[in-house]
């Protein structure tokens, strides 16, 4: 299906770390399909297995089972390699390199033309807005501006596919927003995304459809909005002339303020919440209706382990 | 081929902006103090002292190189994951190993080239005499570090940094023991002592056929056969070798 630009398949991976190590199993089984053109965020916490399945689609650790297809063809197929662009968890040195020096050399390794190259590479370098400090050694750039250098790498050979490990982890505001503009530039260029993260906001932000993952398996996968339809809504309300210890309405979390005071509800309980603080004579100051975020998603399937 | 070169011209470019280059200097202050101070010394024959002392010094500091270079060769790209840029793209693992492998003899026999013409221009100021032999003795040696270069890229892919330097200078020193060790396996008392002296034996490439030293410094007569035989034997080792480290990480997961 030329339509599924990444396809992974029940792929399994055990680390056998040494002799008196215990074997790990990191990967138990996973699949996901990420679709043309869409951003796809990998959500998980820390040790999840993101990183190795990353690791195994770009032939970094082979698996012990499973198969990968990349842009409808085998990961190992070197086409199939020069579609995708790939950036690390975090960004990787060449101390003795400059920035344009470092792209030209992937650009090489990336069989590109010599004629176009040093033009492609300004041009990317414009686009992650590392122009002016291009022809400084990567030894001297603070880590905002490897994580960019490796995002321009990633980009250089006009991939079909974007493959980003935590491409917003440890960047500060202004270059998470920068690379998040860059995300969504290339997206809507008609470039597929692939991202892990194991912060949530950043998924939920951006992405199409999110898979998240926990302890080497894929546990859910749909939009965002998918994965939260089936979360009961709720309500938040605020109000003065009421402490939330005296009403008889099941409140889910409630807080005394020093000027007013805070309740949480099911939406099923919202109605009798609002009759009953109008019975007792007190003053409704806010009501919103909160949705369920992925937070708690992810939080009930993290605790879904256990079980 | 692009990609081979790429890597090994980055790998030549690394070594050289890390002033490997600088252990020229060293073997040019041990040439020219040494040729002074041994020719006050001695009162012999001092134009052969120069060219001795000379061809010991390129093979001393050549071995150096590659053994210094092995430290770094490998690791130094999968320790800082520079390696995973490299293998995500459309290249092969072999073509990384091969790049390394040419780099690291690319630096060698910049360096080589360099300290074999001093000695030529040191033989020629001092003792007005061209001799271009010693550009002969210094490719035979040059052969020699391409046979240790690729001895340094398994050892770099199958063990850590430290060990693996640490063969690589084993292979330099035992390879010029062969001889020595032939006889050992004939003196040895044990049958298990002698076997393993033997696999020794069999196992390192003999490099006293690359040293032409002595012919080249008292102007004997070179035997074409020995020089094939040479390359032949060199060529036949570096690709068995070289071979060897490819089977081992073509499927190494890297960490
Ligand atoms: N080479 C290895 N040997 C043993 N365990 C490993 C190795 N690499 C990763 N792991 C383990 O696999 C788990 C998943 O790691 P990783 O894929 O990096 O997680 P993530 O990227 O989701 O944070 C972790 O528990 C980690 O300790
Ligand atoms: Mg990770």
């Amino acid at each position: 299906m030329a339509d599924i630009q990444l396809e992974v398949r029940d792929l399994r991976k055990t680390f056998h770390p040494g002799l008196f190590e215990s074997d790990v199993e990191v990967l138990k089984g996973l699949s996901f399909e990420v679709r043309r053109g869409e951003i796809f965020g990998f959500l998980g916490p820390n040790g999840a297995g993101k990183t190795t399945t990353i690791k195994a689609i770009t032939e970094i650790i082979f698996p012990d089972s499973g198969s990968i297809r990349v842009c409808g063809l085998p990961h190992t197929d070197l086409e199939a390699k020069r579609r995708l662009g790939f950036m690390t968890e975090s960004p990787y040195i060449y101390r003795h390199l400059t920035g344009r020096e470092f792209l030209r050399f992937c650009g090489e390794l990336l069989g590109m033309q010599r004629s176009g190259l040093e033009e492609r590479i300004s041009r990317v370098l414009d686009e992650v807005a590392m122009d002016a400090h291009a022809d400084r050694k990567m030894g001297a750039y603070s880590k905002g501006m490897l994580q960019r250098l490796a995002l321009a790498q990633a980009l250089l050979g006009e991939p079909d596919l974007l493959v980003l490990d935590e491409p917003l982890s440890g960047l500060d505001p202004v270059g998470r927003r920068d690379v998040r503009d860059i995300i969504l530039q290339q997206a809507a260029a008609g470039t597929t995304v692939f991202f892990s993260s194991h912060i949530i906001p950043d998924v939920e932000t951006i992405c199409d459809r999110v898979a998240i993952i926990v302890e080497g398996r894929v546990r859910a996968v749909g939009s965002v909005a998918e994965l939260m339809s089936d979360e009961a809504e709720c309500s938040e309300a605020t109000f003065v002339g009421a402490v939330p210890a005296d009403l008889r309405t099941p409140l889910l979390a409630s807080h005394v303020g020093s000027d007013a005071s805070w309740a949480r509800v099911s939406s099923a309980h919202r109605d009798a919440l609002i009759q009953e603080l109008a019975d007792r004579g007190a003053r409704l100051v806010s009501l919103n209706p909160v949705r369920s975020n992925l937070e708690d998603l992810l939080m009930r399937h993290y605790e879904g382990e256990g079980s | 081929m692009r990609a081979v070169v790429a890597i090994a011209a980055n790998t030549f470019r690394e070594a050289i902006r890390d002033r490997i280059l600088y252990l020229f200097l060293g073997f040019a202050v041990v040439l020219l103090v040494g040729s002074k101070l041994f020719g006050m010394l001695t009162v012999g024959d001092e134009t052969r002292i120069i060219k001795d002392l000379g061809l010991v010094a390129i093979q001393f500091f050549s071995m150096l190189i590659a053994v210094m270079m092995s430290l770094l060769l490998i690791s130094r790209e999968v320790d800082s994951r520079t390696v995973f840029n490299i293998l995500a793209k459309p290249v092969r693992r072999w073509q990384f190993l091969l790049g390394k492998y040419l780099g690291l003899v690319a630096v060698v026999a910049v360096n080589l080239t360099l300290m074999t013409l001093l000695l030529v221009v040191v033989v020629w100021v001092y003792q007005h005499e061209l001799d271009f032999m010693l550009f002969f003795a210094g490719a035979m040696t040059m052969l020699e570090m391409a046979v240790l270069a690729a001895f340094a890229t398994l050892f770099a892919v199958l063990t850590r940094p430290i060990l693996g330097s640490l063969m690589t200078l084993a292979v330099f020193v035992v390879g010029h023991m062969s001889e020595d060790l032939w006889l050992l396996t004939r003196q040895l008392p044990g049958a298990f002592a002698r076997a393993v002296i033997a696999t020794a034996y069999y196992l390192l490439p003999n490099l006293e056929r690359f040293d032409f030293h002595t012919e080249v410094v008292h102007d004997l007569p070179i035997p074409a056969a020995a020089v094939v035989w040479a390359c032949v034997y060199a060529i036949v080792i570096i690709v068995l070798v070289l071979y060897l480290a490819n089977l081992r990480f073509r499927r190494k997961d890297l960490m």
